[in-house]
């Protein structure tokens, strides 16, 4: 997040606008993100989750292409993700099958099933650009001089998602409902002899996660982009697994994991365009990893941790050699795209989660078999 | 024949049918999705038999894109019998074609009886490697292997596009796609004038050898024991982590290979961004059909073969988008992971047996290698 804080004060090509633009890369991972939390606090992992957002994104297109509205089109993408997500509860709840399998299968299905209506229906149309929901600017905050207009000068679907983080924090921890999804999650058995059915539990889980993944897939068309292609979420899905993981189960870890991720795509987006890699880059570079090596040295002071300091440690100083020599080195554009995918995959690495994981996650549960 | 091997095929012959039921359950669905576009059934099903084997022609193109689809299925298989579920096909195919273009490029002028196995075992490496990443990753960070191969998927399709738009890029062609390779890192055509190459004899020898090490050798005996339970395997002396990476990178090898017949028996000579053409994701649905077994991968890639062979002949000939391929594929996983659990648990059920293997696999496949112990 080092590069966000970069941006609200604005150095180099860290300026406001990459924070505007984070916060809008951010939000269809927060979204599908904090529906996950959701899932996964009550059993259910949802691989399909990409799936779920890339049939969002095209209903929602289509409903407002059909019906010129974009409210149509927000209801829709919901939709569109909850017909996979009542395919995933028949068969991960239901039946009691393989959660991941049927996930993956979910997303193959959605992309298939996106791709022959795309086709059908549009391949003898010109491309089609749907309107899109504007930006509602909050009195006051959004006057602020500097990052007022990058934090402040979004649109509804934004707030919304950025409001659910608060509001799943509460449902969770402060409800009876969020309670009950706790327990299914962690002690289905005793859940069930407390008289809390589960298997509703889970249902209301993978709806949850099902809507606000297609809630996300209409961000990206119909507040994001105005078009449909093919794949449009490219992975978004997944990267809000991710999040739910690096975010240890919480809601303010998914927000913090969601705009690591988001910011990780505006940097691309924004260093792809570039000629050659700035000093600043390579500045904020080295200072995650000044950080990391700190971090490690207080949390592991007594046990030796020789090969992970070793090599933030000569990161940090390669970063400081490329900071001050700023030579002309450039990337080639589809480098740039897989960069959030390998700082995901950086994050994945580094985060020993697994205790905070809720323990009965992906087991199916039957009545009367423990 | 004793009672019990009676009741084993009575119960193999329960899932044959089962299996049956559901491609003809997924095949009526796309029936609907077909009809819905004005084309009568009739009409469809004479279309999809003329475009998978109506001629020589296409039937060459169905058996030829068999190859790739067992190969990857193949690979799910020896993952999945170690209880490592790795979607990371596509990306190990892309990556196996990567190295592929190396050797077939940069190396030589060979005869072919050198380059061309130098050119597949390239391949095989590439796979192997880009799943090892996952591999030491879920062995030693714990990360789970679904999600690192779904998003080192997304990597490897990148740095496939970037590969055959600098590096590699033949700079006569304004398409991004690599030099022609030479012959002699080709396999040679079997069948003049269409897609069947003589990588079709890799398909029975990977079946073979597969099978054969699952369930004739120490290592294959010791990937079972994992895949059973991580614990017992543990106790007994084998570590679930070391047997899950071999296993992991073994089944990168066998896409690499697949992704080695993609580009060394394709259409094309040359090296695209686009040669993976979904056959990573369409190996796994042929290996949930087969029921992870190594022989019946191949009717289960035949028939899946011939769905993407008439795919493609049926947007030309009744206008049908060929992604609906990709429905049937999505539908017949879920059909084919409830009906057997559904036929698992109606056993198990019968036989009055203790808490669900299924749930300690589920929780062993998402917590990783360690902590399986303490859960």
């Amino acid at each position: 997040m080092i590069h966000l804080t970069l941006a609200a004060i604005g150095v180099g090509p860290f300026d406001t606008d990459l924070l505007g633009q984070a916060l809008i890369l951010a939000t269809p991972i927060l979204l599908a993100g904090i529906g996950e939390l959701i899932s996964e606090r009550a059993g259910v992992i949802n691989v399909g989750l990409e799936g779920m957002m890339l049939s969002g994104a095209f209903f929602a297109y289509l409903a407002t292409w059909k019906t010129h509205s974009l409210a149509v089109g927000c209801f829709a993408g919901i939709g569109g993700g909850l017909i996979f997500g009542v395919a995933m509860g028949l068969v991960a709840i239901e039946v009691g099958a393989d959660q991941i399998v049927a996930g993956v299968a979910i997303d193959i299905a959605a992309l298939g099933l996106t791709g022959f209506l795309f086709e059908q229906i549009f391949t003898n149309l010109p491309q089609i650009v749907v309107p899109t929901i504007g930006n509602i600017a909050i009195p006051g905050l959004s006057k602020i001089p500097s990052f007022g207009p990058a934090l402040f000068d979004h649109d509804p679907l934004l707030y919304l998602g950025f409001l659910l983080v608060p509001a799943s924090w509460f449902l969770l921890y402060r409800t009876k409902w969020g309670l009950a999804i706790r327990a299914a999650g962690e002690l289905p058995m005793a859940a069930d002899s407390a008289g809390i059915s589960v298997r509703r539990i889970r249902w209301m889980g993978v709806l949850t996660a099902a809507g606000l993944a297609g809630l996300a897939g209409a961000d990206l068309t119909i507040v994001q982009v105005g078009i449909f292609h093919e794949d449009i979420s490219a992975g978004l899905g997944y990267l809000a697994l991710v999040a739910v993981i690096f975010g240890r189960w919480r809601s303010l870890g998914v927000l913090a994991a969601a705009l690591i991720l988001g910011g990780a795509n505006a940097l691309q987006l924004r260093v792809g365009e570039q000629p050659y890699i700035q000093g600043a880059f390579w500045g904020a570079i080295a200072l995650i990893f000044l950080l990391v090596l700190g971090y490690q040295l207080l949390r592991d002071r007594g046990r030796a941790q020789i090969p992970a300091i070793s090599v933030a440690g000569l990161a940090l100083i390669a970063g400081v050699v490329l900071l001050a020599t700023e030579p002309h080195i450039s990337l080639s554009q589809p480098l740039w795209i897989g960069f959030p995918y390998v700082v995901a995959l950086l994050v994945l690495a580094g985060s020993r989660t697994s205790a905070k994981m809720p323990s009965a996650l992906a087991v199916p549960y039957r009545r009367g078999q423990g | 024949m004793t009672s019990q091997a009676r009741a084993r095929l009575l119960g193999s012959g329960i899932e044959v049918v089962l299996m049956v039921l559901v491609v003809i359950v997924a095949l009526a669905i796309a029936l609907i999705f077909i009809a819905a576009y004005g084309v009568s059934p009739g009409r469809a099903i004479s279309a999809f038999y003329q475009g998978a084997f109506g001629n020589e022609f296409d039937l060459a193109g169905t058996i030829a894109k068999m190859i790739p689809l067992s190969l990857v299925a193949l690979g799910w298989i020896v993952a999945f019998r170690a209880g490592r579920i790795q979607v990371g096909f596509p990306g190990q195919i892309m990556v196996g074609g990567i190295f592929c273009s190396i050797v077939a490029l940069k190396v030589g002028p060979l005869p072919i009886a050198i380059h061309l196995p130098l050119t597949i075992v390239a391949g095989m490496v590439g796979g192997a490697a880009w799943a090892w990443i996952a591999a030491i990753l879920w062995a030693k960070r714990g990360v789970n292997e679904i999600l690192s191969t779904l998003l080192l998927n997304l990597v490897a399709a990148q740095v496939l596009d970037w590969w055959v738009q600098q590096p590699f890029h033949d700079t006569s062609s304004f398409l991004p796609q690599t030099l022609p390779f030479p012959n002699s890192a080709l396999y040679p055509t079997l069948l003049a004038n269409t897609d069947l190459h003589w990588d079709i004899v890799v398909v029975p020898i990977a079946v073979v050898v597969v099978a054969y090490v699952l369930a004739r050798t120490t290592w294959g005996f010791r990937i079972r024991v994992v895949g059973a339970n991580p614990q017992v395997a543990r106790h007994a002396g084998i570590s679930p982590s070391a047997i899950g990476t071999q296993a992991m990178v073994a089944s990168g090898a066998l896409a690499g290979l697949a992704g080695a017949s993609l580009v060394l028996a394709g259409t094309q000579t040359y090296m695209g961004e686009a040669f993976e053409g979904g056959f990573g994701f369409l190996g796994i649905a042929v290996a949930l059909l087969a029921r992870n077994s190594p022989w019946g991968v191949l009717p289960a890639a035949l028939l899946f073969a011939a769905l993407s062979q008439a795919g493609e002949v049926m947007a030309a000939t009744v206008n049908i988008s060929s992604q609906l391929v990709g429905v049937v594929q999505g539908l017949m996983i879920l059909l084919v992971l409830a009906a057997t659990t559904l036929l698992y648990v109606r056993r198990r059920r019968r036989r009055r047996g203790g808490p669900g293997v299924s749930a300690a696999r589920a929780a062993a496949e998402i917590r990783g290698p360690e902590v399986g112990v303490a859960g």
